[in-house]
């Protein structure tokens, strides 16, 4: 007779324990514990018990002998959700262990997620924080395999899914999930024809570790056992550093989501079979045959023509315009994700990123690096005017997530190959699209406008998300810049390089095209004598007075106890 | 929220530090530091308003039963009385028999 024995489940631990049991016995060493009491600096001021390690664990230690920092969010603390402190918590440890790796003394990164994205009473920190994130992870995998679990409870989502998508090998249980946006926010976004967020076979089968696995989205599945999952991340030490990650694997992913009519009836199943296929070296491409215009119309659009000075824009992908085109001294590339009433994607009809622009984007930004390889790096210059991630379920089933996370290793990769890469903010700069489509630049211009927004959630939704009235949450945007919608108060964080005032920014005339383009002029000579890490922002006046204190001293404080 | 404080007198010394707990819904995190003062103090910070009293006597309850000269920070997110008095016991027993938590 055969007994089903009680296994050593790490879903059911809290972050201390879950990465306390994957590190060798007695190796455990927390870096900013409890009692270093560095609590989120901006929750009690909204009313809100902060937590003494602001719901993240940094941890150095062992993993069978080898030299690991593993990183442990509590999803029990609002939702597992990065803020200023926990984010910078995780975006420091991950700069220290690359310069270890730097100065070849080899550590393993393991990141454990159970995370729903940005912490909303902390908003633009959390965006910042997930880039910063996005950005170090990129630069390790050249030395060391990046290792991601999601054991499952929450799950990872929102930036954090994008994060996920970026680490050399992802590891999942079956009932972990990952997903761009959360089966709630898509019901509330999309309604509930789109996603019934309460039918938990639909989503575990949609979004869930086994389906992932199965489709090209993470490595490999375990079981809910501490010392199988100790195994499996060390098994993953050995990824092979020259094989392509999954967000680089722009190829086989477009012919995936090439094979989609929108007609289908998608189903999780038929992903799988596809995916196989495309491994298995089938191609699906583009269709050609469809109506190619683009939408003239948007910011995107406007500035995009304006800066090219191509009279009309065409595109493979017609909501993704890119042409090339000389700054100053530099040849540039820019990119924009405008409109396209035609396309393909429904819940992508608008300026969202969607999967096609995700993967678009990237391929555009690779094109440039490898045509590029050998000479001159040419700049790259991305027109910001994006209202969100695409909400639906076709996306999540798709992968959104990853094509976002190819977006983000793109424009990484690009500037610390030496592209300089700047941002020009025209109009929305909205959550997950924003990420993928102007968070990895060196440099971030935006327009002085009040038509001009950065945040990580529509109004309306965030405040049912946090439980508040539209009215409360504008009450708590004055305590709180970093939950702000105006580009100001964005600025007051450090991030930007420069706002942009005195030009007609929805009709430009050739005065005010020529201003913008000796500013992106500045900003590109300014990129060229500087480091290529996204550092400019943590040393900016705005940054080292107000606007990262708390990202700055967690970073301090790291280093000091490394 | 609410901020409380709360003294009861001590004697017994404590051996190490103590984290327990989550600031989770319907849970709470504590800090236990020992003290070589001869009281306890208690600081509390709650996200559910007006429940001084309840607070006072849960806390009042569990120092008379157990004697510990520390000084205690407790996180709140709407932890019932009965909770309280679980993590202050685990708090206490982490306190004199886990070395693991000990502070470096």
């Amino acid at each position: 007779m055969t007994i089903n024995m009680l296994k050593h489940s790490l879903v059911e631990l809290d972050a201390r324990s879950r990465a306390e049991s994957i590190l060798d016995e007695g190796t455990f060493r927390e870096l900013l514990d409890p009692f270093a009491e560095l609590e989120s600096p901006h929750l009690e001021k909204q009313g809100i018990v902060p937590q003494s390690d602001d719901g993240v664990v940094i941890a150095k230690g062992r993993i069978n002998g080898e030299s690991a920092v593993v990183i442990s969010i509590e999803a029990s603390f609002q939702g597992g959700g990065i803020g200023e402190v926990s984010g910078a918590k995780i975006a420091g440890a991950l700069e220290l262990v690359l310069q270890d790796n730097r100065d070849n003394e080899r550590v393993y990164p393991v990141l454990l997620f159970d995370t729903g994205g940005v912490r909303l009473q902390e908003a633009n920190y959390g965006l910042l924080s997930i880039a910063e994130i996005g950005s170090a992870i990129v630069a390790l995998r050249k030395y060391v395999p990046v290792i991601g679990l999601v054991p499952g409870k929450i799950g990872a989502f929102g930036g954090m899914s994008i994060t996920a998508g970026l680490c050399t090998t992802l590891l999942m249980t079956r009932e972990g999930r990952i997903g761009l946006n959360g089966p709630e926010v898509i019901e509330q976004e999309a309604g509930i024809e789109e996603l019934d967020s309460q039918d938990r076979q639909r989503i575990w089968n949609a979004i869930g570790g086994e389906q992932r696995v199965a489709a090209g989205l993470a490595e490999r599945l375990v079981a809910d056992d501490s010392p199988a999952i100790k195994e499996a991340i060390h098994n993953a030490f050995e990824a092979d550093l020259h094989e392509n990650p999954r967000s680089t694997q722009v190829e086989q992913f477009c012919h995936l989501i090439n094979s989609v009519e929108p007609t289908d009836d998608l189903q999780p199943y038929e992903v799988r079979k596809r995916w196989n296929s495309i491994i298995e070296g089938e191609t699906f491409n583009y269709d050609r045959h469809r109506d190619q215009a683009v939408d003239a119309e948007g910011r995107g659009y406007t500035w995009f023509k304006a800066l090219t000075g191509i009279v009309s824009p065409k595109s493979e992908i017609p909501s993704v315009l890119c042409g090339d085109k000389q700054i100053g001294d530099s040849n540039t590339r820019f990119i924009s994700v405008v409109p396209d009433t035609h396309s393909k994607y429904p819940r992508a009809r608008n300026g969202e990123v969607g999967l096609e622009q995700g993967w678009a984007i990237a391929s555009y930004v690779h094109q440039a690096i490898e045509e590029d390889k050998d000479g001159e790096k040419r700049a790259i210059v991305a027109i910001v005017d994006v209202p969100s991630q695409a909400y639906g379920y076709r996306e999540e089933l798709l992968g959104l997530h990853q094509a976002c996370a190819a977006a983000v290793d793109a424009y990484a990769t690009a500037r610390m190959a030496g592209h300089p890469v700047v941002s020009l903010i025209v109009g929305n700069a909205i959550s997950g699209a924003f990420l993928s489509h102007g968070m990895q630049s060196n440099r971030v211009l935006a327009f002085d406008d009040e038509k001009v927004n950065v945040h990580v959630m529509s109004k309306s939704s965030a405040a049912r998300i946090t439980r508040r009235t539209v009215d409360e949450l504008e009450e708590a945007t004055k305590k709180v810049p970093a939950m702000a919608y105006d580009i100001k108060s964005f600025a007051s964080l450090g991030a930007l390089h420069d706002l942009i005032d005195g030009v007609n920014f929805d009709d430009p005339t050739r005065k005010d095209v020529e201003l913008v383009r000796e500013q992106l002029n500045e900003a590109i000579l300014d990129i060229k004598i500087s480091s290529r890490d996204l550092s400019s922002r943590l040393t900016s006046m705005q940054a080292v007075e107000q606007g990262r204190t708390a990202s700055i001293k967690v970073r301090e404080k790291l280093r000091e106890l490394w | 929220m609410e901020t409380l404080t709360f003294e009861f007198p001590a004697t017994r010394t404590l051996n190490s530090y103590a984290h327990v707990g989550v600031v989770g819904s319907g849970d709470l995190e504590i800090l236990l530091e020992p003290s070589s003062v001869p009281f306890v103090r208690v600081a509390v910070r709650t996200g559910s308003q007006g429940f001084e009293k309840t607070w006072g006597e849960v806390l009042e309850r569990f120092f008379t039963l157990n004697d510990m000269a520390a000084t205690i920070k407790i996180n709140d997110f709407g932890a019932t009385p009965g909770v309280v008095s679980l993590r202050l016991a685990q708090a206490l027993e982490v306190s004199q028999n886990d070395n693991k938590h000990v502070k470096a």
